[in-house]
């Protein structure tokens, strides 16, 4: 089932590519439309991603603020991010790697199927009929995310955010968008969050 | 010579564009010669100024003007001239004249710069040898002739021409010097000056206009320096010559024939004495034809005016049976070469004939009476030695034909008498013109004189009254200034009281302080470790040397500097020596924030713009519970 769906995105995308040039190339759809639409887009998927967050973005364990660093630490190099940036003193850790990571293929096509109806209709009143041909662009963008680390009365708070980098220009044309699709946001905090737990079953013992 | 001797020159030192005066070479009637330096190219130059002492005169400040206003005009006239000689005489490239490099205008003036030339002068030469042998004087000459030459095909005369403006080179070639003074001989009928050299000078250079002057002028200037170089004296003036010519002397000159006899050419002597005529027109009338006379190339010595040559021919011998009843003067003794006395009086015999000659207008007409009266007293001694009647008759007739040209002898006797009286009153009168206008001259100097030191007494005063009104003023000035000096050390000294009042309470207050309170430590302002440590990141960060400032910064920052927050801060929002992140910047910035710092409070609002609001509250709640180190 999940081979079929694929193969039929697959084969959408293909014509949608080719559509979608020859609408672009035939100057259909203007620069203000295709903004408008990825400001739609944004605006949209930054509420989901804002209350996905308030309710799954930190938790709190009983481990020591430095267990809780390394496990994040730890954690992220396991889901193929490279730190870019970290601060043990303010708790604070920033990774990156190339989307779809920390989620796989099958986990982004997956968010896509999820997430694109809706971004259709989201998209539709901006680019009309050129909604059917949009889809999840994976390559040139990287996948950022902030971790941090803080000591609270009842253990430490590990929070979790993150966000797009566009490191290439996107094939086609649209502007980039800074938040993942939800669905994408959902599946990456619930890889994350099982890495960090896997990863203090295993180093921290407790009395 | 010192300068003493020039007093209206330029002084040494004085600087003209890039030439610098020297010294003066010397100075004639058009003016003055100095020897200047051109810096530019670092050699030597001649530069002839324009200052007609006649007509202008040196002002102080250097400026040459006319000496009247009357003369303004003719002195402008004359500047143009030499200016436009010069640039005609920049022309001539020839290594027998003197090479003019450029001409200017300066100081009211015009200022011709020419070639400096080493060696000697022909005058000094002629002071030390007294003469010179034949040989020597065409190696001067000569040369001199083709230069000259060229100057006169191009309508130019020299009109001073004398051993002073010849000079001679080391390699013994001579070039003719001071064209400033020549003149064009063609075209406007004006001489600027009389003023000439005696003895070198020809008559007719004497006269008020040069109609009559032309290459016969320089030829008779040339004539007379030959004359000098074979006699070892100059020649007399034209002047006393004409006075000579006329009867009322007996100093005539001395034909070279006479004094050069035996030492130099026939042919040379010839046509010196040739050069020498004192009528224009019986001179050669160009080099070419002198050049020819002096080489011997013509058969005759003089062409030209041959009826001139037989009172020249009769001089050489005394005995000449017509010219000295004609001239009215006693016959002579034969010359006796080497006695002064004989030789004048052979001259003025010969001279005056050809005065005689030249008073008629008819020249060869008393020639012809007096062989009519010598013919007619040799048909009657002839005929007297006869004694018939029919010659009786015949010489009745003789006698009378012989009475008629007594008669007209005697009439040719008297017209010469009358032209004589006629050439004296005219040079009477021209003498009198010209000590009139001489006289005229020195009232118009006088005045321009006197004009000129009131003009320079009224500048004088009016300099004074200025620098009375500057030195008034500056004592003002001074009496202000001292008197805010003043001002301000009282206001000084007021504070200065005041303070020390102020001091006095302060420690009085201290000490009933000090009675009131345990002694404390006094706390020594001197800067902190933290505080070094900051200047030494802050340094460090100014020079970009990032990883060392953030080596520093970091950890003062994670101690809770404030300022040293905000440097780190600014380091991540702006990508200095560590990747751009904005979160992290925005903590940093939120935390020095929290010290007090407002600009970071700033810069802080500016980040947060750039986060999503599940980042800025991911970071505040770092900020909250962070605990400095």
């Amino acid at each position: 089932m999940g081979t079929r769906v694929f193969n039929i995105v697959s084969g959408c995308r293909v014509a949608g590519w080719c559509i979608a040039t020859a609408l672009l190339m035939s100057g259909c759809i203007t620069t203000e439309d295709k903004r408008d639409a990825v400001n739609a887009i944004n605006a949209a998927f930054r509420a989901d991603y804002e209350a996905i967050l308030a309710k799954d973005g930190t938790r709190v364990y009983r481990v020591s603020r430095a267990e809780a660093y390394d496990a994040v630490r730890v954690s992220m190099a396991r889901l193929g991010m490279t730190v870019e940036a970290q601060d043990p003193v303010l708790g604070y850790v920033n990774v990156y790697g190339p989307a779809p990571r920390p989620l796989n293929d099958a986990e982004w096509n997956e968010a896509a199927e999820a997430d694109l109806p809706r971004t259709r209709q989201i998209i539709g009143p901006h680019v009309g009929l050129f909604r059917h041909f949009f889809t999840f662009e994976p390559r040139g963008l990287e996948i950022l995310i902030n971790a941090t680390v803080v000591e609270v009365p009842a253990g430490t708070a590990i929070s979790f955010t993150a966000r797009m980098r566009e490191v290439a220009p996107p094939q086609t044309g649209f502007p980039r968008r800074e938040y993942l699709p939800p669905t994408a946001v959902r599946i990456a905090l619930r890889k994350m969050w099982a890495e960090v737990e896997r990863e203090f079953k295993t180093t921290v013992r407790r009395p | 010579m010192s300068e003493q001797a020039y007093p209206d020159a330029l002084q040494p030192q004085y600087r003209m564009h890039w030439y610098t005066i020297e010294r003066v070479l010397g100075q004639g009637g058009f003016g003055i010669t100095y020897l200047a330096r051109d810096t530019n190219l670092d050699q030597l130059v001649a530069i002839k100024e324009y200052l007609p002492v006649e007509v202008a005169s040196r002002r102080p400040d250097s400026t040459v003007r006319s000496r009247s206003e009357g003369q303004r005009e003719r002195y402008r006239w004359g500047l143009d001239r030499f200016i436009q000689e010069a640039r005609t005489l920049a022309r001539f490239d020839h290594p027998n004249i003197v090479r003019v490099h450029s001409v200017f205008e300066f100081n009211g003036t015009a200022y011709m710069v020419m070639r400096f030339e080493e060696g000697d002068n022909l005058a000094a030469l002629l002071e030390r040898r007294g003469t010179l042998p034949e040989r020597d004087l065409l190696r001067i000459l000569l040369p001199i002739l083709d230069g000259l030459e060229l100057v006169h095909n191009a309508g130019f005369i020299h009109r001073d021409i004398k051993p002073d403006n010849i000079h001679i080179r080391a390699d013994g070639s001579p070039v003719l010097l001071d064209f400033g003074s020549a003149r064009h001989a063609l075209g406007k009928a004006h001489t600027l000056t009389i003023l000439v050299a005696p003895g070198y000078a020809a008559f007719e250079q004497y006269h008020s206009t040069s109609e009559n002057q032309g290459p016969w002028t320089d030829i008779y200037g040339l004539g007379a320096t030959c004359y000098r170089a074979i006699a070892g004296i100059p020649p007399m003036d034209a002047i006393t010559r004409s006075k000579g010519i006329l009867g009322s002397t007996h100093e005539v000159l001395v034909p070279a024939r006479n004094v050069g006899s035996g030492r130099y050419s026939a042919q040379l002597l010839a046509a010196v004495d040739h050069a020498l005529e004192f009528v224009e027109k019986n001179r050669p009338q160009t080099v070419s034809e002198w050049r020819r006379e002096l080489l011997g190339e013509t058969g005759a010595v003089n062409a030209a005016p041959a009826a001139a040559e037989k009172p020249a021919a009769s001089a050489r011998q005394p005995a000449a049976p017509l010219a000295a009843p004609l001239a009215g003067t006693p016959s002579v003794p034969p010359p006796v070469p080497g006695q002064a006395a004989g030789e004048v009086h052979v001259a003025a015999l010969t001279a005056d004939a050809r005065v005689i000659r030249r008073s008629w207008s008819g020249g060869p007409i008393p020639w012809a009476i007096a062989g009519m009266a010598a013919g007619a007293i040799g048909i009657a001694v002839f005929l007297w030695t006869g004694t018939s009647e029919r010659d009786d008759r015949r010489i009745k007739e003789i006698q009378t034909q012989l009475a008629q040209a007594e008669k007209r002898l005697a009439e040719v006797g008297e017209r010469d008498g009358k032209a004589r009286e006629e050439i004296l009153a005219l040079l009477a009168e021209q003498k009198k013109l010209e000590e009139a206008k001489r006289r005229q001259d020195e009232q118009a100097r006088l005045a321009e004189e006197k004009k000129r030191d009131q003009e320079n007494l009224r500048l004088s005063e009016a300099r004074l009254r200025q620098e009375e009104e500057a030195r008034k003023r500056l004592e003002e000035k001074q009496r202000l200034a001292e008197a805010r000096l003043r001002k301000e050390e009282e206001a000084r000294r007021r504070l200065e009281e005041q303070q020390r009042l102020a001091d006095a309470a302060r420690r009085e207050q201290e000490q009933r302080l000090a009675l009131a309170k345990p002694p404390e430590t006094v706390p020594v302002a001197k800067p902190s470790p933290q505080a070094q440590q900051l200047a030494l990141g802050e340094a460090a960060l100014a020079r970009r040397e990032y990883e060392k400032a953030l080596e520093i910064l970091r950890p003062l920052a994670q101690a809770g500097n404030t300022r040293a927050q905000d440097r780190l801060a600014e380091m991540y929002a702006d990508g200095m020596g560590v990747p751009r992140n904005n979160n992290q910047a925005y903590i940093w910035y939120s935390l020095a924030a929290q010290g007090g710092s407002t600009t970071a409070s700033t810069e802080r609002d500016r980040i947060a713009k750039l986060l999503q609001p599940a980042e800025i509250r991911q970071a505040d709640s770092v900020v909250q519970n962070w605990r400095p180190r």
